[in-house]
């Protein structure tokens, strides 16, 4: 089961069980009560936050995501697409070193969170994982609906053992490590793109 | 051992004296400067983002409750994550000490055939100097988080659990990349020399065969683990290499995954004032085909959960908070500390280790208590610091000026008649000694301080004569 002799395993357990101090209760869960919502509607929050962590935020009409989807992803452009909304330009491969010099990787989100402008972005597939780290840009369609206030609510709704990988994503990779200057497009993505569908359509209620 | 920054008195085997290498870093006066005003736009930042969350106070007890009650129940937590982590499909192993953790990691990488490794930052594997050991081995170690690149490049070691390279100007950083990766001479633009390394890393991502990633939360309830970034180089290493190697110390077990929502909140807001990182990776087993490693790693944390004193300091999920509001690392620079995790969590975790070598480390504070203020975890680090010098001079770890001194001062205070006689010297000497030589006989603490003008008489003698008939 364990590859290291199990004699360090029952050495540490040991030595915890010897240290343990006085036991501490798991305390309450009291986050209803205990959360106060800011004024800002949650479409709004969410906006302003994915924006704040260099996120480009398109809300969109129902009607109209496959056309912002295809300007966001633009022309000439290398795509592997997990959505309907788009098409691949090249085909799922079985090596993830293949996707090297992917130019966009196009996904939808299950959940977005309003406080931090996250997408929570789930698979077990070894090409999208790797996609959306490997692409130069990243587009995400994301519903209105599917947006919660906070972590709490978020976690209340994932199962994060569904999938092999699952990462809240916050605008594109980033960096400050010289100077504190803040560079955007670190290891990662140089852009993230967020395409959010409006549950009513703005012009027409 | 790594070479320091700017050859800091810090030597591998004798006692860190944090004040002497101190003294070196502010040496170059200009830079000091800097640094300061760097972490506090940080902290600033912190308070900023801490502001925007009215419940942050409950988040923070919260917090705190949780990591005291898997610390209280560590051992339940550690078993109940390894079975649910082999049953995910990860390998688990356990290390005792910083040698059998690498020794495990070598082993790993033999059987795979691994030669080229990328790491994201750990500062567990820095505690147990993984990177000298794999590389006296034959195998390539590449750092990938950018500012731990720039420090391994230099042959130096991080001065920062969050900002590694936080030491250096970007002038320093163009210098380093001029030579190691050929950017132009001169360049010193931040955007430049991060594309620059954005280029040389990615072909190191590439040609890996094995990566080797930290844990900011293990969670014991699902068997898998969180790791935070934000430039993405832990999710590149995961998600292309074939052997994934994830080490983490034991402490970092959190029971539940709704946990996670408490901590996430709390991490990057305290960290660097971000409302969240830019990647929260959650792990529940490797991709198709690949090799998943996890090692648990003890390395002094069980002694330290067996100090009454102490243990507290276990709940730590490494912000960096208290290093940039502290007015002492900000002004003295992580290398001084000569120890791995610097600053307050530093100071108080380091000693636990080597009382006798990290003896100076609890007296690199004002115990002025801006640590334990902006600790997400609320761990009492002035208080633990001050109970760390109490066991310092027990111990006879005192320094020999240190322990005189403060003998010298019990005599004082014990001795009404000594004590008057010291202070009309003290009177004599402010009013008549010229100022250099009043400065050197006030020692260290007058080194940089303005002395007073002395006072007329003692407020003893002011005393009998103002109030006659006073209580005495």
């Amino acid at each position: 089961m364990s590859a290291a002799p199990m004699s360090a395993r029952e050495a540490i357990l040991g030595a915890v069980r010897d240290a343990r101090p006085p036991a501490v209760a798991r305390p309450q869960p009291l986050w209803q009560e205990a959360r106060a919502m800011s004024g800002l509607s949650r479409l709004d929050t969410f906006t302003a936050a994915a924006t704040a962590a260099g996120a480009a935020v398109s809300p969109v009409s129902t009607s109209e995501v496959a056309r912002v989807v295809s300007g966001a992803v633009g022309q000439d452009a290398s795509v592997l697409s997990y959505t309907a909304h788009a098409s691949s330009t090249i085909s799922s491969p079985d090596d993830p070193h293949a996707l090297a010099s992917l130019d966009v990787l196009v996904c939808e989100s299950s959940l977005g969170v309003a406080e931090n402008g996250a997408v929570w972005v789930a698979t077990s597939d070894t090409a999208f994982r790797a996609a959306l780290f490997l692409a130069a840009r990243v587009v995400i369609v994301v519903g209105e609906e599917a947006l919660v206030d906070d972590l709490h609510q978020a976690y209340e709704r994932i199962d994060v053992r569904s999938h092999t990988f699952g990462a809240f994503v916050a605008g594109p990779s980033k960096t400050a490590d010289i100077e504190q200057s803040l560079v955007i497009g670190a290891h990662g993505p140089k852009e993230l793109t967020l395409v959010l569908v409006r549950a009513t359509d703005p012009v027409n209620p | 051992m790594t070479q320091r920054a700017f050859e800091l008195p810090v030597l591998p085997h004798e006692p860190v004296d944090h004040a002497k290498a101190a003294a070196a870093f502010n040496a170059d006066v200009a830079r000091t400067e800097w640094h300061d005003e760097a972490l506090w736009f940080v902290r600033v930042k912190r308070d900023r983002a801490a502001a925007s969350v009215p419940e942050w106070e409950a988040l923070r007890a919260r917090a705190s409750a949780i990591k005291e009650h898997a610390l209280t129940h560590l051992d339940e937590y550690l078993v109940q994550f390894e079975d649910n982590a082999v049953r995910n499909g990860m390998q688990v192993h356990w290390a005792r000490d910083a040698d059998e953790h690498n020794r495990i990691v070598h082993g790993i990488l033999e059987r795979a055939g691994s030669r080229r490794l990328v790491k994201s930052k750990s500062m567990l594997t820095e505690e147990c100097g993984l990177n000298p050991y794999l590389e006296a081995r034959g195998i390539e170690v590449v750092d990938t988080d950018l500012g731990e690149r720039i420090v391994q490049l230099r042959r130096e070691g991080p001065s920062h659990i969050v900002l590694p390279a936080i030491h250096l100007r970007k002038e320093e950083v163009g210098e380093t990349f001029h030579e190691h990766l050929g950017t132009p001479a001169g360049l010193a633009d931040p955007t430049a020399l991060a594309r620059a390394a954005r280029e040389h890393l990615r072909e190191r991502f590439l040609a890996a065969d094995a990566t080797l990633t930290g844990m900011n939360f293990a969670v014991a309830e699902t068997g898998g683990f969180v790791v935070c970034t934000n430039e993405g180089n832990a999710d590149l290493g995961m998600a292309l290499a074939p052997v994934h190697i994830a080490s983490v110390g034991i402490e970092k077990i959190i029971p539940r995954a709704e946990d996670l929502g408490v901590f996430l909140r709390l991490l990057a807001r305290s960290g660097t004032g971000q409302a969240v990182t830019a990647y929260s990776s959650h792990v529940h087993g490797p991709r198709a085909g690949q090799e998943l490693h996890v090692v648990l790693v003890d390395n002094g944390r069980t002694r330290q959960l067996a100090r009454e004193e102490f243990w507290t300091s276990l709940k730590c999920i490494r912000c960096g908070a208290c290093m940039n509001t502290c007015p002492i690392y900000r002004r003295s620079g992580g290398h001084s500390y000569g120890s791995t995790v610097p600053g307050p969590i530093g100071s108080v975790l380091t000693p636990g280790l080597d009382l006798e070598r990290y003896a100076s480390l609890p007296f690199a504070s004002t115990l002025c208590g801006s640590c334990t203020a902006v600790c997400p975890v609320k761990i009492d680090l002035d208080a633990q610091l001050f109970r760390w010098r109490q066991r310092v001079v027990e111990g006879g770890h005192a320094s020999m000026a240190k322990a005189t001194a403060m003998k010298a001062s019990v005599r004082l205070f014990d001795h009404p008649r000594l004590f008057r006689f010291a202070g009309a010297v003290a009177r004599l000497g402010l009013r008549i000694l010229p100022a250099p030589l009043a400065r050197l006989a006030g020692g260290p603490w007058a080194r940089t301080r303005d002395l007073p003008s002395p006072p007329a008489q003692s407020f003893r003698a002011w005393y009998r004569k103002n109030r006659p008939g006073g209580p005495r």
